[in-house]
């Protein structure tokens, strides 16, 4: 069983980190970055916080996340998941997210306002 | 101290297989993990071959692109604090709860301690700092430092099933699941805990393993049958493997309470260190001879007693002379000739976990009666000279067995193993043969 492929040097950046999303997301992403369409942003929000979601506070068929759902209290993350989702957006976005920043959001609405606020303003779009 | 260790249970994931079944048809038939490897696409590394852990895919630095066995069920929000070796413990520590009959809730009860052992994952914390570093340290993965540092399977372990009693980690190279595996039994000894789980994992890859190489620690033989000889004249070092292997201790009256059958007992262990070189062994083998001596008398045995050693040898030239050295000191020159056989000639070095492994392969052979051999033996070292050391695996039953582990810096752990006595109050069929 030779090993099918080397692995890549690990200081190799992830190519895509949404390269195991649905189509649609990634689709969304490509599409805020061209238009800057803040729809298109919010979709790619949404689907990661729902990515990093504990299994154990998922409930079946739930897969929307209203704009009031309590991310803690409602959503079942604690504060290192939530640290989890904010490192996956600067990621993507190339932004630093501040402690104080992160301490005022507490639904999946604010998150979503916050990240159009600070992409836009990074970008200056 | 009047208290019993038993093995109740055990896991496997390792380069020879990938449970107890497939791991004691390996042993008993010789059959080895290694294949012809390239660590990092680059040919000038003279290093060939390993013993990869089969049916994984856990060499990407993103847990999105991890594979595993569909029996095993890794929740994601444990998946993103593991480490490419914490799949394998994991999976290794759900195939021991079985093989124990234990579920997660008895886990939780401030009864159950956990001791795990690995270097932490080099590939990780690599890719962790490369990704801090792109952005002078203003970014960073949150999962970076318990995914990576030397801890990473007791943090994730213990948080993912609930463990509350004694949790923590050893760091002694290629002797830290041994001195998990010995202080355990000394938490159950001493009243501390009535039942323990030793892990040891670690995984095989460039970073981890190819640090080796300048060491002139691996072997640079091309050909998978013959690169790992332990004992062997032309031994030239040591083939890499990753995995994982589980033991569950159990106070003997806790197992009997609840019907578990054991595998093995744990009657004693000992360690003693070189105090000589950083990276290799005395070259007489003194710790590791005082190692065993201790081990004997904490066990109550004599050299003469014991049926089978599982030797350390990971097939490097200086180490294998040092071990020879030190059996021939405790055995040979008290006229005692138990079979001795270093099993990497299968498995391949697993570092952190070799000494749990091979412990594992002890109980196994207590369990199931047979002597592991010594594979690819061909022409035994000079300084082997008045050993035992059977080619094939025999079927002789082993009743006592002695461990043996060395690591880094010349600690020595060495662990005594008896078969289990098979209780009159008691007999049932033995039930845990898979």
């Amino acid at each position: 069983m030779p090993n099918p492929s080397p692995q890549p040097p690990p200081s190799t950046p992830t190519p895509n980190p949404l390269a195991k999303f649905p189509a649609t997301i990634r689709a969304s992403h490509e599409r805020f970055l061209s238009t800057r369409d803040v729809a298109a942003l919010d979709a790619v929000v949404l689907a990661v916080v729902l990515d990093h979601q504990p299994a154990h506070a998922k409930k079946s068929g739930e897969m929307i996340a209203p704009d009031t759902a309590r991310l803690i209290a409602d959503l079942g993350f604690d504060s290192l998941a939530l640290a989890e989702i904010v490192f996956f957006l600067e990621d993507l976005y190339k932004v630093t997210i501040t402690n104080e920043e992160l301490m005022r959001i507490t639904t999946v609405g604010e998150l979503r306002a916050f990240v159009r606020t600070k992409v836009a303003a990074t970008r200056g779009a | 101290m009047s208290r019993e260790a038993l093995i109740t249970g055990l896991g496997f994931i390792t380069s020879i297989g990938n449970d107890a079944a497939a791991v004691v048809a390996s042993l008993r038939e010789g059959r080895h993990g290694m294949v012809p490897w390239d660590y990092c696409g680059n040919t000038a590394v003279p290093i060939k071959v390993a013993a990869p852990v089969r049916d994984f895919a856990v060499d990407s630095p993103s847990w999105r692109d991890w594979t595993w066995p569909a029996r095993y069920s890794i929740p994601r929000e444990t998946l993103r604090g593991l480490a490419p070796h914490g799949v394998y413990a994991f999976c290794a520590l759900e195939q021991a709860l079985a093989d124990a009959g234990l579920a997660r809730t008895d886990l939780t009860d401030g009864g159950t301690g956990l001791f795990c052992a690995s270097a932490g994952s080099a590939f990780m914390l690599h890719h962790h700092l490369a990704q801090a570093r792109a952005s002078n340290y203003e970014r960073g993965n949150p999962m970076g430092v318990v995914s990576s540092i030397a801890g990473t399977l007791n943090f994730n372990l213990a948080a993912h099933y609930g463990i509350t009693g004694a949790v923590t980690g050893f760091v002694s190279a290629c002797a830290s699941s041994s001195h998990a595996l010995g202080y355990a039994m000394d938490e159950i000894r001493l009243g501390r805990q009535t039942r323990m789980i030793v892990v040891g994992a670690e995984e095989l890859n460039a970073d981890t393993l190819l640090p080796f190489a300048p060491m002139r620690a691996l072997s640079t033989n091309i050909n998978p049958a013959t690169a790992s000889r332990p004992f062997d004249t032309a031994r030239d070092g040591f083939v890499g493997t990753g995995g994982a292997a589980v033991i569950i201790v159990e106070e003997a009256s806790l197992a009997r309470k609840r019907g578990a059958r054991a595998y093995a007992e744990l009657i004693g262990w000992g360690q003693a260190s070189d105090g000589h070189s950083v990276a290799t062994s005395h070259p007489d083998g003194a710790g590791l001879h005082e190692a065993m001596r201790r081990a004997l008398r904490d066990a109550g045995v004599t050299p003469a007693q014991i049926d089978y050693v599982s030797a350390h040898a990971t097939s490097t030239p200086i180490g294998d002379r040092a071990e020879a050295l030190a059996l021939r000191a405790v055995f040979t020159a008290t006229d005692a000739h138990p079979a001795v056989s270093g099993t990497k000639g299968l498995t391949g070095h697993g570092l952190s976990m070799a000494g749990a492994m091979e412990a594992g392969f002890c109980a196994l052979a207590l369990r199931d009666g047979f002597t592991p051999g010594n594979a690819h033996l061909v022409n035994a070292d000079p300084a082997c000279e008045g050993l035992n050391l059977p080619r094939e695996s025999l079927s002789a039953r082993p009743a006592l067995i002695l461990n043996n582990s060395s690591g880094f810096g010349g600690s020595n752990v060495c662990h005594v193993l008896r078969r289990a006595a098979v209780k009159k109050s008691s007999s049932r069929p033995n039930l845990h043969h898979a």
